[in-house]
């Protein structure tokens, strides 16, 4: 095992792998802006290193500052969380050049996933389910035009680059081909500097449905059950629940074991993600998400398992220590990620906490980096704490959880607490009577003013 | 059903320090670093916007007093904490990377630099190495050096004051 591990991250989820490390009895070394040293995640871990100024281009993206503090603090192998240099490939292979542990998959795996295209055909070679599309990047209109016409309207148009929604286009007919293809092109070239395109058939009203996974450096690989992650706003999600009130025990494991035979046959190894849209008992492979989750808490509360420990361990070289017949699920979980921003306007807040007070009891854990006084800086992700609760059932699920949230006080900056309070009081929540695009309906139809 | 055993969450007071219109922030720090300026200021009716650079963070109020569970027992070779009057001498030359520090071009050889230099904008005062390339600190400006706080060979983090010039 590590005797010292370095976090290329901040927030929670370098506090999250903090307490990781800490329970093995592992050192930590924490990186950090300037604006962020006063962060919890550098008081907490055993050392710290200032990389460079709060532009996380000079601090939490800066490569060089960040193997360098490694260096000096004879750090053995590094974390990169989610987000930042994450799902670089150019940084894991950095990093092991200089003699340091990457505690996540090879580079080469990351790089695969990374590109939308090659993962998704790599996705079925390996026998998974994929949306209907074009194999490769589409050059002009007439070529476009003929991808359409076989895959069937509506279509989406997408950038081979994209993410975030940008350069995403839906077409419902060949008349309006050409002219959302030109905007599409324009879009990826301004966003992402590559406007190359490709084609996938419009899964109008799925569910997010993504499974994690895990597996070791000698070919074991277990799944860890599904995560439900319909509920986003702007391509990003809100609340995450496990397991999915959409699957039965046998889709589960369905899919479950279709997705660990092909994260076996890639020879992948540490945690991943494999997320799939949802339609009608018909599952389609999305992209593969290399690295940790945010959501990972809802996971590890109805297996009982460590996903941060496991990829340490992983990382380390030892073997997966159980099996999938070892893996239980109990009960159900819903983690709500509460952002520092208006519930109803969405504008951030970023500020000093002035009070401070975390809801506990039976089946509640809060993950943050939040303190009383501590200065939320206006440099980074709005995400401040995640709120995760566990239950026998969901329906008890969400009442714990309802309970926590009206517990959880946050002063002197503005935070989404309310808008969750008014997403699990809703009918339709309840129900489980939702897709992808629910969410944004609902926070129009219920938003500012309508609950005063 | 549950009886909130605290007060209201969100009081309606914003924060003064940090006015929410991030866009504005982000330019404003645009222009200070093109300008390369060390403090902006802005009014707009009743809201004030200051950025300020790096010297402000050290010489911020010292934190409140941790939590005893929080607290990390210091590492044995941990640099020293950069003192806040040293921070925001006009004349503190920083580390512009974090690594290893060197005040000679060789081991053992003759130091850059000593104390009572009269040194020119652009002389070589220390090596900082990172990643096995060694990176030179040069003078921002010419002036006599009143004291070196770098010691031979020790880790130096991004910011911290390494010599101060008059």
């Amino acid at each position: 095992m590590f005797d010292k591990v370095l976090i290329a991250n901040r927030g929670e989820i370098a506090v999250r792998i903090i307490r990781a490390c800490r329970e093995f009895g592992i050192k930590t070394v924490a990186v950090h802006s300037t604006a962020d040293a006063e962060a919890m995640h550098a008081r907490l871990a055993d050392e710290s290193v200032c990389i460079g100024p709060p532009a996380p281009r000079e601090s939490y993206l800066n490569i060089p500052a960040i193997i360098a503090a490694g260096e000096i603090t004879n750090a053995n192998a590094i974390h990169p969380g989610y987000g930042f240099l994450s799902e670089s490939a150019d940084f894991a292979t950095i990093v092991e050049e200089h003699g340091f542990i990457f505690i996540g998959p090879s580079p080469t795996h990351i790089s695969l996933m990374g590109d939308k295209i090659r993962a998704k055909q790599t996705a079925a070679e390996l026998g998974l389910p994929v949306v209907p599309g074009s194999a490769d990047a589409l050059e002009d209109a007439a070529s476009i035009a003929e991808a359409a016409d076989e895959i069937g309207y509506p279509v989406l148009i997408k950038a081979v680059a994209g993410g975030g929604g940008r350069g995403m286009k839906r077409v419902d007919s060949r008349e309006e081909l050409a002219m959302a293809a030109a905007t599409a092109r324009a879009e990826a070239e301004a966003a992402f500097g590559n406007d190359a395109l490709y084609l996938e058939k419009l899964v109008a009203a799925p569910r997010h449905i993504e499974v994690q996974v895990l597996a070791d450096q000698f070919g074991s690989a277990v799944h860890l059950g599904e995560r439900d992650c319909s509920l986003q706003r702007r391509h990003q999600k809100v609340l995450e629940e496990a397991p999915s009130p959409a699957l039965d025990a046998e889709a589960r494991e369905e899919i479950g074991s279709r997705v660990s035979a092909a994260v076996r046959e890639l020879g992948y190894r540490g945690v991943g993600t494999l997320e799939f849209l949802y339609e009608d008992g018909n599952f389609y492979f999305m992209e593969m998400n290399t690295r940790i989750q945010v959501e990972h808490p809802v996971t590890e509360m109805i297996t009982g398992i460590d996903l941060v420990q496991e990829q340490i361990r992983v990382a380390a070289g030892e073997p997966l220590a159980f099996g999938q017949d070892d893996i239980r699920f109990e009960g159900h979980s819903i983690e709500c990620r509460i952002t520092a921003e208006d519930p109803d306007t969405f504008r951030p807040s970023p500020g000093t906490v002035s009070g401070y007070h975390t809801p506990g009891g039976p089946g509640v854990r809060v993950d943050s980096a939040l303190y009383d006084g501590y200065r939320i800086p206006p440099y980074y992700d709005s995400l401040i704490s995640k709120v995760i609760a566990q239950a026998s059932s969901r329906d008890a699920c969400l009442m714990r959880l309802r309970r926590a949230l009206e517990e959880y006080v946050i002063q002197g900056v503005s935070t989404t607490i309310p808008l969750h309070l008014r997403l699990l009081a809703s009918q339709a929540f309840a129900e489980s009577a939702y897709d992808i695009h629910w969410f944004e309906r609902f926070v129009t139809e219920t938003g500012a003013g309508n609950d005063a | 059903m549950a009886v909130k055993p605290v007060p209201d969450p969100r009081p309606e007071e914003p924060e003064p320090m940090f006015g929410p219109d991030i866009e504005l922030i982000r330019a404003l720090a645009a222009v200070l670093d093109e300008a390369n300026l060390s403090e902006i200021e802005i009014g707009e009716g009743e809201s004030r916007i200051r950025i300020a650079r790096q010297a402000t963070v050290a010489a911020a109020p010292a934190p409140a007093p941790r939590p005893a569970a929080v607290e990390p027992v210091p590492a044995e070779e941990a640099p020293p904490a950069p003192v806040a009057d040293d921070a925001s001498h006009p004349g503190a030359v920083i580390s512009p990377l974090v690594g290893v520090v060197y005040v000679a071009s060789e081991p053992g050889g003759r130091p850059f630099v000593t104390v009572g230099d009269e040194i020119s904008e652009g002389d070589t005062l220390f090596i900082v190495e990172a990643m096995k390339t060694m990176n030179p600190v040069r003078a921002p400006s010419g002036g006599r050096v009143t004291r070196i706080l770098a010691e031979n060979g020790a880790r130096v983090e991004y910011g911290e004051v390494l010599l101060i010039l008059e």
